[in-house]
């Protein structure tokens, strides 16, 4: 098992190995020859990133990890319309963000190949939505690939290229968590030249203000073009290889499976031991190709259309047939669930009911004892880590600011501060939503400072933003500027801990840092002076009672101040620091000077420590303590110290 | 073979992701069709953590569906019984068994169940075995606690009709480690054998 970086470079076309989907489409794009690479990282998007920043230099691409969807869009984009491939990926609510420009620069298409990848996160395991990237590329008119394993997953980021780059036009690769954060086998193929030899490629940008300049008069004639240009790739998709008919020629049923959802569908049939179907494998849901669409119809009785989230081939089919007067019946989302994510359990039980037979185990009986079962198992959600510096900032908050203040908060692993006992995040959106919500906030409840009917003073509503210091570039400076020119009455506290934690420690420009060295670092800090804040200052979350005082002190400032809380986060220190073969002080409770108040569980609650009900004192598990002092600090009776050498 | 279903559950930053890798790779290795589901991001953060490992010839999506499981790998007690509806009638849960009690279990909020419930609902609920020891003392013994995934896949490695060479899966683990933890690690293999043989009657 040798390291991705490695493999994802490796000059051995034909070689079998095990990639994670992620890895896979970036193998794919360096098959491809990509020139440039831009992206904001959002799981479970964020490892096709991070593998291109490892492999940049070596293979000679440009690669930036920028500050949002919207504007990684852009650089990509322009790369594209000076004739090299290009590629960008965001989650799916990223392509909200990127949205603006996408809507409108669709109809202006592309010279070189340029593929947007987007991964969806049916479920929300680490999202705020389900959202489903399909009805995007409906809605633009844009293609869209999806793949059903890794190995086609890379095949199809080379396809996608040349697809873009043959209709001039963008397209989307969409993934599912579920095939971004599988590992399959994956047969390497070959490298081209310029990538083994790392040649950076550069392009040439042909101007051409009536393509890409998009005032009303030039963009009315992108309308029609872009529908024509849809249509003829229906017609191309007939013959992707990605797209096929299997099964029983004669059969009377058919079964329609785009993306991953064909993998379910195989793995249900051979569970079922159902054989005398016709399957229409898509790796196109939209645009559905009529010409196989017709070929798979014909000599069927029904079907079944087996897809994640929205009904999106569903509804193209339904056209279709209907146009062409055929009346056979079509299933869908009458036996496939419309939410979360499919599975091949979802897959069993549609293709029964389809069918009319028993599914090959009892589900039911399964979840009825299981129901019994969640009672008595604890929940055990995500938490904050141990020394986590932004345990240390809400803890300060919570008590400078009391329970009757609001909190509004952000993207990113702060947002678990909701859970007990902290409780310090009443509101998340969307990326950089806190400041615009404790904005809006303000106004409702205390009014602005540039009224003339502002009273403020004796009945000020507390209100108090978190946001993470990836998330205050990506989309948090627009809605600051509005707060303070607007002249509102909250506390910003910036929770800067050096590096976008949540996706997987990339950089951002708070940290300087950028995959090809030193890029120049933005401080939250002056930013915020030179915006105009009227209370700016920095604290250092492990000292809490410090960071309670700056708080208290900015709370009573009129106006929006803004305090940069820093520690770099401390699952990135621990990592580096276990790198390095460094050493950490590890606490311990001395028993005779435990009270059982409990404080450090009810009311920090470091997940390092934990109650035993026998001796009714707090304890340390010495192999999650990561040293931060933090429960000596909030311990009223010094019960916490690090143990010393040997103990 | 068909199929060959893993279920490897705990609790996030405790090496489960490594585990389904190191996994995937040997059955690959082994010249079989490989899945391997994660999870990432928010949910890895010391949260409930479950991957899924599947060889064979006939595997497609990348999570054993419930009820198919022949192995649940658990590296905390309490995070084998949260997945047990994946486990098939006669399928093994295979724990460690000290348990990491969460934080709304040091608030009061919620109660531990004791080894002994797990067992009883793991046999007698979902027709399965329950087999708990400690591999987190074998890992120290063997001079790293972050070797405790290797003593639960060498336990792994003993199991009944498990399709994976012993040999395969050390060869993996010897090119996948840091060259100067080798010995660690291989020791932790060995006690893990050790360990599910004496278990399981061997
Ligand atoms: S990853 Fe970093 S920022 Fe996120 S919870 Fe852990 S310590 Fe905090
Ligand atoms: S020092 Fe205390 S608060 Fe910090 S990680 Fe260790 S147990 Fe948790």
């Amino acid at each position: 098992m040798a390291k991705v970086t490695d493999i994802v470079l490796w000059d051995k076309p034909g070689e079998k190995v095990l990639l994670l989907g992620n890895h896979a489409i970036a193998r794919g794009a360096l098959e491809a020859n990509i020139a440039v690479y831009a992206a904001y990282p959002g799981t479970p998007s964020s490892e096709l990133t991070d593998t291109m920043a490892a492999v940049a230099e070596k293979a000679g691409v440009y690669m930036e990890y920028s500050t949002n969807e919207k504007v990684a869009f852009e650089t990509a984009l322009s790369a594209a319309w000076s004739g090299l491939r290009a590629m960008t990926a965001m989650k799916h609510v990223g392509l909200n963000v990127a949205a603006d420009t996408f809507m409108s620069a669709v109809g202006m298409g592309v010279e070189g190949g340029f593929v947007i990848m987007v991964a969806d996160d049916p479920s929300m395991w680490s999202s705020q939505n389900e959202q489903d990237t399909r009805m995007y590329a409906k809605f633009a008119n844009v293609p869209v690939l999806e793949p059903s394993s890794p190995h086609e997953a890379k095949e199809m980021t080379k396809y996608a290229f040349e697809l873009s780059e043959k209709f001039k036009h963008f397209v989307i690769l969409r993934t599912t968590t579920r095939s971004s954060h599988a590992r399959g086998d994956v047969v390497l193929g070959e490298l081209p030249e310029e990538i083994k030899t790392g040649k950076r490629k550069f392009g040439k940008f042909k101007k051409d203000p009536t393509r890409f300049v998009d005032i009303p008069a030039h963009s009315r004639k992108f309308h029609p073009l872009i529908l024509e240009k849809i249509e003829k790739i229906r017609e191309e998709l007939n013959n992707c290889p990605f797209n096929w008919i299997e099964g029983k020629e004669d059969a009377k049923v058919g079964i329609i499976a785009p993306g991953l959802s064909y993998s379910y569908v195989k793995e249900a049939l051979a569970w079922l031991g159902v054989e005398d179907v016709k399957i229409l494998k898509l790796g196109t849901p939209f645009p559905v190709p009529y010409g196989l669409l017709e070929k798979f119809m014909d000599g069927l009785e029904k079907v079944l259309i087996v897809e994640e989230l929205e009904p999106v081939v569903e509804e193209q089919v339904k056209t279709w047939a209907y146009d062409k007067g055929l009346r056979v019946p079509i299933h869908g989302k009458d036996l496939v669930p419309r939410v979360y994510e499919m599975t091949t359990r979802r897959a069993v039980e549609a293709i029964a009911k389809f069918l009319g037979i028993e599914t090959p185990i009892n589900f039911a009986e399964i979840d009825e004892k299981y129901e019994k079962v969640s009672q008595i198992v604890p929940p055990r959600p995500p938490s904050l880590c141990p020394a986590c510096p932004h345990r240390n900032t809400f803890f300060a908050i919570r008590k400078a600011a009391g329970p009757k203040a609001i909190f509004p908060s952000d993207i990113g692993c702060y947002t678990l501060g909701v859970l007990p006992p902290l409780k310090t995040v009443d509101t998340t959106v969307a990326m950089g939503a806190s400041i615009g919500v404790a904005h809006g906030l303000s106004i409702a409840t205390n009014g602005s400072l540039a009224e003339k009917e502002y009273k403020g003073g004796k009945e000020k509503q507390i209100i108090v933003a978190t946001i993470g210091d990836s998330t205050f570039f990506h989309t948090g400076l627009p809605a600051l500027a509005n707060a303070i020119y607007n002249r509102s009455n909250v506390l910003i506290v910036v929770l800067d801990n050096e590096v976008t934690a949540m996706t997987g420690d990339q950089p951002n420009p708070g940290t300087g840092q950028t995959p090809h060295g030193p890029g120049k670092r933005i401080l939250i800090e002056e930013v915020a002076r030179a915006m105009g804040a009227d209370f700016v200052e920095v604290v250092d979350p492990y000292d809490i009672k410090a960071t309670y005082e700056t708080i208290k002190k900015a709370l009573k400032v009129e106006g929006v101040s803004v305090v940069v809380s820093r520690q770099p986060c401390a699952l990135y220190r621990i990592g580096q620091m276990r790198r390095r073969g460094e050493k950490w002080p590890i606490y311990h409770v001395i028993e005779d000077k435990c009270t059982g108040c409990k404080i450090c569980i009810n009311a920090y609650g470091c997940p390092a420590i934990y109650w035993d009900p026998e001796t009714k004192k707090a304890k340390i598990d010495p192999s999650m303590c990561w040293g931060c002092g933090g429960c000596a600090q909030v311990c009223p009776f010094d019960a916490f110290e690090p143990m010393k050498e040997g103990e | 073979m068909r199929e060959y279903n893993i279920v490897i559950t705990g609790v996030g930053g405790q090496g489960i992701l490594t585990a389904a890798n190191l996994l995937g790779w040997a059955a690959l290795h082994a010249g079989h069709k490989v899945r391997v589901g994660e999870v990432h991001g928010m949910s890895q953060r010391f949260g409930s953590v479950i991957a899924y490992v599947r060889f064979g010839e006939d595997v497609y999506g990348a999570m054993v569906p419930e009820g198919k499981a022949d192995v649940i790998l658990s590296f905390e007690p309490v995070e084998a019984l949260r997945y047990i509806n994946y486990l098939k009638k006669g399928g093994l849960v295979f724990t460690n068994a000290r348990p990491i009690p969460p934080v709304q279990v040091s608030m009061g909020l919620a109660t531990y169940p004791t080894l002994d419930e797990m067992k009883k609902i793991v046999e007698e609920d979902f027709g399965g075995k329950f087999m708990a020891f400690d591999a987190e003392k074998l890992a120290l013994e063997a001079g790293n606690i972050v070797t405790t995934n290797v003593v639960l896949i060498g336990a792994l490695s003993q199991t009944p009709g498990f399709p994976l060479s012993e040999e395969g899966i050390k060869e993996v683990i010897r090119i996948s480690v840091p060259p100067k933890t080798i010995d660690v690690n291989m020791k932790a293999f060995e006690l893990g054998v050790k360990a599910a043989k004496e278990m399981l009657g061997l």
